[in-house]
């Protein structure tokens, strides 16, 4: 319900340490924005400034254009969600939810009515007086999100809201995530480190790495056209191949020669790399797994790892020249026997096209097709 | 000594290697003891700088500021005033007048008065009412010495209020400047209970511990520059003034034959660190040895001995303790048991043998301490990881090594704190002390000393018995307590830097 | 605390243990009974003197030849009252007002990271290493000088004032328990809506009870075992004594122990017993407080 507007934001310690570097964003009314990156990147720092829990060194934070700056987080009509939940544990349930409408000094029928109708989207209706001990965790994960909903605030927060849970239940929380935004319809910010979770909840993902902003997109922009090398191996499971190699023109076409073997760029990259005029030289490739092909004849390889993922193999193999490789292949083409051979130091030959490469600058390692 | 790098250092045999731990905790600690003195001279530098700093803000703050702001340089809280924001002002006002009137009233004289401590003592004059010459009283050097440090605090903490004035002024300046609009005296309130609501919170403790800890220290500090005495009381009978370092000069020269406090205090000091040592070690590996005991798989019914030995802690330890001194005393409970049986003939005089005596409070400590250490290591082993025991016994390792190398380990790592502050702690026990021995026996070969130095006696309970009595001698009170005072820091400084687990507050958070 | 025996390890007990361990253990419960009886001893001791009413001095017997409570009457004739009322009131005062003070000081200590934090800290730890006990004898003429002393019979207001001004500096123990309150609670009070006063009273103190109480036991065990200050205060004016000075006032000399060993006795049971079974009821609190202080440090 509300924008959010982040302008040369930066935090620096008191020991010096810039965990924030000139962050500059705009986050539309009601869009889902997912900060992602490696712990230590400065994504939970840049939230919790958002929040009002950590002290804004530079730079301003408007939500719906009032400058929150100097404003105490009860001030700024928020609602988060922590990675650890914070219920607080001498309440029930329905004390956990009503606490901040109780604040507000609603009416108590009228928080009755919230709190109840709350529960029930989120399927607590029978836990509501319950401690938050006696609870498991998606239960608590879900009054946590309970509590922030009843806020009608303008702003949704999420910490890693979904790192305690075990796999299974992360994916169905994940899920009902979608959902929920569906139905709350507000401003959400969403902090992770999981990829996945990046790539599935977000209208916008802002890549971070040591306080600064790798690359803000959608999902798939940040996918297909990864700004540099970072977010090329950040994105995407499992991760990207990096090969050093050169780049090469001959006429109006571009060969790559990763291995010795000679490559050419075609389609919509080659076109790009034509319009950009780049130079030949050494360059950084990049290929995803499942951009390579097991064949008869190509780069030779040996086997070294097969994870049988059920769906599809990833294959972990090394090159003559000891340079290590995932490949990822789905196992439905595959023959029994094929499967069976594809043990450790099976040689196998590798091919890959040329219209699903990336070029990365060894120096900047930045993508090359990027402006 | 030689350096060893790591590689070097593994390739040493276990008693090497615990020699070169040990020479080179030695060497460290000239080291350790010279980077606590930098630290001190660091901190009056920085002090220094922040001085400067504030006194340039202050005078760029005069040169850049509006009328407002300069007028706020004499009249405190104008500068609020003038822009609205009326409670502060009111208080910075009040502030002012408050310390204008009471400097004017009375600081100025006890300040002009502290540098003598008093001119006029007590004389015999004429009396036209009574006709007679009677003892007049005039000066009293112990109030002109407290009112004059009181003074003193207040004067400093005007002068902050003063800064805290000035900086408000630039302050408001700049908000304004940009637009915003200044916190009302509503804010000011409601910001009581928020931002800054550590202020609100800590107000109350702080004073409490400025006006009774660190004005009296303060204060005894500069008794040890004075001859505050029982001769020179400072009202009745004598003045008492200032007399520089000869305090400690009496207590650190020894004369032949004379009066030697040297010699006094360096066998009291020995003896207390002695004391400190046993007293904390002693109860320290028994409590672990009781609690492991308790603990012990197999053991039944833990929770009754736990009991037994924590209702102890409960007793006030005045009757404990001055119970079982008298029960060890010459005619008491002990001796008239063993001469009843026929063990002793003669009553043993438990408290008049230096030795003895000695053994006694240390082992009657353990008897005192052992339940604290218990419920401390029990809380402790507990917490050890189990796994930690499992793997070493995949490992191999016996019952002993299990402890040498799991347990011991682990206890001496969570609890270095404890076990410093325990030391000095110990150093200072009075209780314990005076209400077993009351110091004695006398020590004839220091009869010269103030206060009857007994065996027994630790620094602390010298210290008690030199302001006690007929002969009290305040000033050398003073010189002992800021002795207690160099020697725990001194302890501390070296023993804090071995300590793994205080390194960083933070990483237990 | 007590660690649970599994039912295996049960069962293994009754078929038999390795003799070595039946051994070492019998060892153990032998050492226990003794350190029982040693740590019992004096305080059954003290009970059946209390009782032993032939005469006032030590005897080599121990248990009394003729019982009565002559000595607990004796007690009220004597000034043991007062100094028993004496004591009482200050330590209900000082368990209030301590606690106030040491839980507001810890809680910020915790909480809190404002500039001067730990320059605050450390400024205290030094302050610590000064014996407490210098600052005494100019409280002690601060106090005669307010007319709070013995001689003016008005002890309890000044004791009350100087045990509770500095308490603040014992915070280490009860910090270390908020230190163990997840910040995200105060972080999720605060977006809820919270000011920081009410993130205290709505949701810290809600959960520390065990601390507070803690603290109020401590607190109001503190002033039954002064001794050094209580007597400097008191002038040693009958009036204004406190229990401890006072029994230990009735031991002073050979042949003030000879008349008064037994009312000593009686005196001490009946200081000990509220505190003990105070003590005892609240058990729980002492042990998470002792142990969580020294682990904390």
């Amino acid at each position: 319900m509300a924008s959010v507007k982040m302008m040369k934001v930066k935090k620096i310690y008191d020991n010096k340490v810039v965990a924030v570097h000139d962050f500059d964003l705009d986050i539309k009314d009601k869009e889902f924005v997912v900060f992602v990156g490696p712990s230590g990147c400065g994504k939970s720092t840049t939230l919790r400034m958002i929040a009002g829990l950590e002290e804004i060194s530079d730079g301003t934070i408007e939500i719906d254009g009032q400058v929150v700056n100097d404003l105490q987080p009860k001030d700024r009509n928020i609602a988060m969600v922590f990675q650890n939940y914070a219920l607080y544990p001498h309440m029930t349930v329905y004390d956990n939810i009503a606490f901040s409408l109780r604040l507000q000094k609603i009416p108590e029928d009228e928080i009755y009515d919230k709190v109840t109708k709350a529960a029930e989207i989120l399927g607590i209706t029978e836990y509501l007086m319950r401690k938050p001990r006696a609870l498991s965790g998606g239960q608590r994960q879900r009054v946590a999100i309970g509590r922030a909903m009843v806020r009608n605030s303008k702003v949704f927060l999420m910490d890693e809201p979904l790192s305690n849970l075990d796999a299974k239940l992360r994916n169905q929380m994940r899920a009902e995530i979608i959902l929920l935004r569906k139905k709350l319809d507000t401003t959400f910010i969403y902090v992770t480190h999981d990829q996945t979770e990046a790539m599935t909840l977000a209208d916008r993902i802002v890549i971070m790495k040591d306080g600064f902003i790798m690359q803000v997109g959608t999902p798939a922009e940040c996918f297909d056209m990864p700004a540099n090398l970072f977010v090329a191996e950040f994105i995407g499971a499992p991760k990207m191949n990096i090969v050093k190699t050169n780049l090469i023109r001959e006429g109006n076409r571009y060969f790559v020669t990763p291995f010795g073997v000679k490559i050419e760029v075609d389609g919509e990259k080659g076109d790009t790399l034509r319009a950009k005029n780049v130079p030949a030289g050494e360059i950084l490739l990049g290929f995803r797994p499942e951009h390579v092909s097991l064949s008869d004849q190509g780069i030779p390889v040996t086997l070294e790892v097969n994870e049988m993922m059920g769906s599809e193999l990833h294959l972990h193999v090394y090159t003559e020249d000891e340079t290590r490789l995932i490949v990822r292949t789905p196992t439905v083409n595959l023959s029994r026997a094929d499967r069976e051979n594809l043990a450790y130091g099976a040689k196998l030959h590798l091919s890959f096209e040329g219209k699903v490469m990336h070029f990365f600058d060894p120096k900047t390692e930045k993508n090359l097709l990027c402006d | 000594m030689k350096k060893y790098d790591e590689l070097e250092y593994l390739k040493l045999s276990k008693w090497q290697k615990f020699l070169y731990k040990l020479l080179s905790f030695f060497t460290s600690v000239p080291t350790r003891i010279w980077n606590g003195i930098c630290s001190i001279g660091l901190f009056f530098k920085k002090i220094g700088v922040g001085i400067a700093a504030e006194a340039k803000d202050i005078v760029t703050t005069f040169v850049n500021g509006d009328w407002k702001t300069k007028l706020s340089y004499l009249v405190m809280g104008f500068g609020c005033l003038a822009r609205g924001q009326i409670l502060r002002g009111v208080l910075f006002l009040l502030f002012e007048i408050v310390f204008i009137f009471y400097m004017i009233v009375f600081g100025a004289e006890q300040i002009g008065l502290l540098a003598s401590l008093g001119v006029q003592g007590p004389a015999r004059e004429y009396n036209a009412v009574f006709d007679s010459y009677q003892t007049q009283y005039h000066d009293n050097s112990f109030r002109i010495l407290l009112y004059g440090v009181l003074t003193i605090f207040f004067i400093i903490a005007f002068l902050y209020t003063w800064r805290v004035n000035i900086r408000q002024n630039k302050v408001a300046e700049q908000i304004l400047r940009s637009g915003k609009k200044l916190k009302s005296g509503k804010d000011d309130l409601r910001s009581m209970v928020d931002d800054n609501f550590h202020r609100t919170l800590l107000a109350l403790p702080l004073t409490g511990i400025l006006v009774f800890t660190v004005m009296p220290i303060v204060f005894m500090i500069l008794v040890a520059f004075t001859n505050y005495d029982a001769a020179h009381n400072g009202y009745t009978n004598q003045l008492f003034t200032w007399v520089g370092l000869d305090n400690f000069k009496t207590m650190f020269t020894w004369t032949a034959g004379g009066v030697n406090y040297s010699a006094a205090f360096g066998e009291i000091l020995t003896w207390t660190l002695i004391w400190a040592f046993f007293a904390t070690f002693t109860n320290y590996f028994l409590g672990i040895f009781v609690a492991m005991m308790i603990n012990k798989k197999g053991i039944h019914l833990k929770k009754l001995w736990r009991t037994v030995l924590i209702m102890t802690i409960a007793i006030p330890q005045f009757i404990s303790l001055l119970y079982v001194s008298k029960m060890f005393s010459l005619n008491g409970l002990v001796n008239g048991f063993l001469m009843d049986l026929g063990i002793i003939h003669k009553a043993i005089d438990f408290w008049g043998t230096p030795t003895l005596a000695r053994i006694m409070v240390i082992v009657i400590n353990i008897w005192i301490g052992i339940p604290y250490l218990m419920l401390i290591a029990t809380g402790i082993l507990m917490n050890i990881p189990a796994d930690l025991y499992e793997s070493a016994k995949i490992d191999g390792a016996s019952g002993w090594k299990q402890f040498t190398k799991i347990t011991l380990p682990y206890m001496l790592f969570i609890t270095g704190p404890y076990l410093l502050t325990s030391f000095t702690g110990n150093m200072n026990n009075f209780n314990v002390i005076y209400l077993l021995t009351g110091g004695g026996p006398t020590n004839p070969s220091l009869s010269g000393a103030a206060g009857s130095v007994g065996h027994t006696d630790l620094l602390i309970t010298w210290l008690f018995k030199i302001t006690t009595g007929s002969d009290t001698k305040y000033y050398l009170a003073s010189v002992v307590g800021i002795m207690v005072f160099v020697v725990v820091a001194v302890i501390s400084l070296i023993v804090y830097g071995l300590l793994p687990s205080v390194k960083n507050e933070e990483d237990f958070q | 605390m007590r660690k649970n025996t599994d039912p295996q390890a049960a069962m293994k007990q009754h078929m038999g243990l390795k003799a070595s361990t039946r051994i070492t253990n019998t060892f153990v419960y032998v050492l226990l009974i003794v350190i029982s009886i040693v740590w019992l001893i004096p305080f059954v001791f003290i009970v059946l003197q209390s009782f032993r009413i032939e005469s006032t001095h030590q005897e080599s017997y121990l248990l009394p030849k003729q019982w009565g409570i002559d000595n607990y009457i004796h007690l009220w004739h004597t000034n043991f009252p007062r100094w028993y009322l004496n004591t009482f009131i200050l330590a209900l005062g000082v368990a209030v007002l301590q606690t106030i003070i040491v839980l507001c000081m810890s809680y910020t200590l915790s909480r809190f990271r404002f500039k001067m934090r730990a320059g605050l800290m450390r400024f205290m730890l030094i302050l610590g290493m000064f014996p407490g006990m210098l600052a005494m004898i100019i409280l002690y003429r601060v106090l005669d000088d307010l007319h709070l002393t013995g001689q003016y019979g008005n002890v309890v207001p000044g004791l009350l004032l100087v045990y509770v001004a500095s308490s603040g500096m014992g915070y280490y123990v009860s910090k270390g328990f908020f230190d163990t309150i997840p910040k995200s609670l105060d972080e999720a009070a605060r977006v809820d809506g919270a000011n920081r006063a009410q993130v205290l009273t709505k949701i810290i103190l809600p959960l520390s009870k065990p601390i507070v109480i803690y603290t109020t036991l401590t607190a109001f065990m503190g002033p039954w075992a002064d001794f050094v200050f209580a007597r400097y205060v008191s002038q040693m004016y009958q009036d204004s004594l406190n229990v401890a000075v006072g029994l230990q006032s009735w031991l002073a000399t050979d042949t003030m122990i000879f008349n008064n060993y037994t009312y000593f006795c009686a005196g001490g049971v009946v200081v000990a017993i509220p505190v003990t079974i105070l003590f005892i009821c609240l058990q729980r609190y002492y042990v998470e407080g002792v142990t969580g202080g020294a682990v904390k440090g």
